[in-house]
């Protein structure tokens, strides 16, 4: 070891970082700012009760009763299809029949949230009994269609479809920028629209083919319906990736350094990873959280997969979305066609 | 092949277009915080149509940021451009890029692509130039044509870079530093790449830091120093300009105390004399009455002579004549 060449080539490594403002600033201002939004939306407070549904019809009105006592839960009262779909899409983490003195809960102990809601259901049994004997029947959610597995492979399918298409397609085009091939074909009489169409068709072509083999993966080891239209899901997977494109068109189309393009690549990212619903459900998010989980493209997109695969959803219940994440699209592109720089 | 001029769309027109490109009052500053570089500083300059023009100059002259302002790439701070007869930004700059054919200083095109494929993009691109085989033929790719660009040698990649120049039939061609860090038979190869374009009509615009190849390839050459042009002509033009052209090197047995530099300097046809111990460099303008005079003063100061070399005078000389330095700082060329 020698300190003089490691304290020379420490010396010189910091300088060229601190010199470079755009890799400064996403890689110690960014996590700054993170913290203190993530603080904001975090900070101590009481927990918000957990959600169920009754299944209307199916419950005794004295325990109904109890369960809406009980401060720790926010009972809804659906019908048993209603019910069924407010489990797997993760509105609710339980479903309750039965009466007090037999309760009747069905759920997917995969869900911490299912669990927890189990717990606090006994818990109030337990003090209305007085200390006496309870005897719950738990049933464990195995249908297809119903179990958090069927929950989780449409969100992969949305969470690939918008990695694929923002890191694919922006981080390579600040590639090309950096090694001057973008200053090369701007010489040319290459039009800009001729350019980024043809780049994003060529690398963006698998994540079609893509969005479908991970259903079928789905399909095949785990028994994930696909009960919906085929062309719709087509339609939103082609649809989402054109979303998902223009957003990486629109980081890529300034940045010079790699920093700088993953910064703002994870800034539209790491809200999506949060509240868009892929991996946990965003569905009983109230207030502010509602309002951003609506904000982010990736819960309309998931939100579209599931009722594709889910449920027997075809243009009908998707059409609006399709709709909104197009012409998020064109928004994205028309200013990512206005802003791009060849150099 | 077809010759570029021939297939050009603009050769009509060439005659109400004027010169290849005409620059006036050409100024452009880098701002970086504090730091503030004037990389071009008044700089006027007119190619004819149907020459090879060489700009000339030391790193850092600013050649490269007037040929990127000439293609477009950048906007000066001040002065006139014309290009093929046209200003850029005025709503013409597609018919000048299909104009003209662009040899960046670097460019790293796609790794896994190969010299066909990457060629193809560019025929794309260009839909009334060269084939690719043709693109492939004039740089003497065929061998690499299906080899990919990451395995490509220095020369090969540069070659490549100018067969994409080309494949648009471009009438004015831009080469910055084309042949820097290449070996002695690519640089050959691509001079005679220049020159065949040439002898199609085409005008060339080439920067480089290699006085060699200024004055082999340039018909004319203006060398630029500190972002202004500081002297125009042929090659032999500026040579003649030195006033002498040749350089007569003598080393000796030692000179002290039996013959005096102003005593050389003094001799027939010898215009300057730079003397050491044993050594002195003679400007002259006619080498052998030089020669002859200088041998008879030997001899009757009875002084041996151990070596003599003589060079004709290039444009280093004139280069160095003008600013006092050399054209690259180890001073070789
Ligand atoms: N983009 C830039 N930003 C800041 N300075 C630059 C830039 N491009 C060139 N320069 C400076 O301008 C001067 C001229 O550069 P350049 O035109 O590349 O010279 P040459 O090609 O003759 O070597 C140099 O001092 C260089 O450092
Ligand atoms: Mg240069």
């Amino acid at each position: 070891m020698n300190p003089r060449v490691i304290r020379a080539v420490a010396i010189a490594m910091f300088k060229e970082f601190w010199r470079t403002p755009e890799a400064l600033f996403w890689t110690y201002g960014f996590p700054i700012l993170m913290m203190i939004g993530l603080g904001l939306a975090f900070q101590p407070r009481v927990p918000p009760p957990v959600p169920i549904a009754v299944v209307i019809g199916e419950a005794g009105a004295p325990f109904v009763e109890l369960l809406q006592n009980t401060k720790e839960l926010e009972v809804l009262q659906l019908d048993a299809a209603a019910a069924d779909r407010a489990l797997v899409r993760g509105r609710v983490g339980l479903l309750v029949r039965g009466t007090k003195a037999a309760p009747d809960l069905r759920l997917d102990p995969v869900r911490v949230e299912s669990q927890i809601a189990q717990l606090h259901i006994e818990r109030a049994l337990h003090r209305a009994a007085a200390g006496g004997p309870i005897a719950v029947a738990t049933a464990i959610e195995d249908r297809p269609g119903a179990r958090y597995i069927d929950f989780l492979v449409p969100g992969l399918i949305g969470l690939n479809l918008m990695g694929a298409c923002m890191w694919g397609i922006g981080f390579n085009l600040v590639m090309m920028r950096t090694q001057n091939l973008l200053r090369r074909l701007f010489v040319t009489p290459i039009r800009r629209g001729d350019f980024l169409i043809g780049y994003i068709v060529g690398r963006g072509v698998l994540v079609v083919p893509e969005a479908f083999v991970l259903a079928a993966i789905g399909m095949i080891f785990w028994d994930v319906p696909f009960r919906g239209s085929v062309l719709a899901m087509l339609a939103v997977v082609i649809v989402s990736g054109l979303a998902f494109t223009g957003l990486g068109l629109l980081c890529a189309s300034r940045a010079t350094t790699y920093e700088g393009i993953a910064g703002l690549m994870q800034t539209c990212q790491l809200p999506m990873w949060m509240l868009g619903g892929a991996l946990f459900s965003n569905e009983s998010f109230t207030g502010l959280m509602r309002w951003a989980a609506d904000l982010v493209p990736l819960t309309h997109i998931t939100n579209a997969l599931r009722d594709v695969m889910l449920e027997p959803g075809g243009f009908a219940e998707v059409g609006w979305t399709l709709l909104g994440l197009g012409g998020f699209a064109v928004v994205c592109f028309t200013l990512a066609l206005r802003l791009f720089r060849w150099h | 092949m077809n010759s570029p001029a021939s297939a050009a769309p603009g050769v009509a027109s060439s005659a109400i277009d004027g010169p290849a490109i005409e620059l006036v009052g050409l100024r452009k500053t880098f701002r970086k915080g504090r730091d503030v570089t004037v990389a071009v500083n008044g700089l006027d300059l007119v190619v004819e149509r149907g020459e090879v023009f060489g700009l000339l100059g030391p790193n850092g002259a600013g050649k490269t940021t007037t040929v990127e302002i000439c293609e477009g790439l950048t906007a000066p701070d001040a002065g006139q451009v014309r290009v093929l007869g046209r200003q850029w930004r005025t709503g013409v700059d597609q018919e000048i890029r299909e104009r003209i054919g662009v040899c960046l200083q670097e460019t790293k095109f796609q790794e896994k692509a190969t010299v066909r494929e990457i060629l193809g993009l560019f025929r794309a691109i260009f839909p009334g130039g060269r084939s690719i085989e043709e693109a492939i033929d004039l740089v003497s790719l065929g061998e690499k044509a299906d080899s990919r660009t990451k395995g490509l040698s220095g020369g090969q990649r540069q070659r490549l870079a100018v067969a994409t120049a080309l494949l648009g039939r471009p009438e004015l061609l831009f080469l910055d530093e084309p042949t820097t860090g290449l070996d002695p038979q690519s640089r050959r190869q691509l001079w005679d790449v220049v020159r065949e374009y040439r002898a199609g009509g085409g005008t060339t615009v080439l920067t480089t830091h290699y006085m060699d190849e200024a004055q082999q390839l340039s018909d004319r050459v203006a060398i630029v120093d500190a972002g202004q042009v500081i002297a125009l002509g042929t090659p032999a033009e500026l040579i003649r300009s030195l006033g002498a052209e040749h350089f007569v090197e003598i080393e000796v047995d030692g000179f002290a105390g039996k013959i005096r530099p102003a005593e050389l300097a003094a001799l027939p046809a010898v215009e300057h004399c730079e003397c050491e111990d044993a050594r002195a460099v003679l400007t002259v303008d006619s080498v052998h009455t030089a020669v002859v005079a200088m041998e008879r003063l030997l001899q009757e100061r009875d002084v041996a002579l151990l070596g003599l070399a003589t060079r004709h005078a290039t444009l280093e000389d004139v280069f160095v004549h003008l600013t006092g330095r050399h054209l690259r700082e180890d001073g070789k060329s």
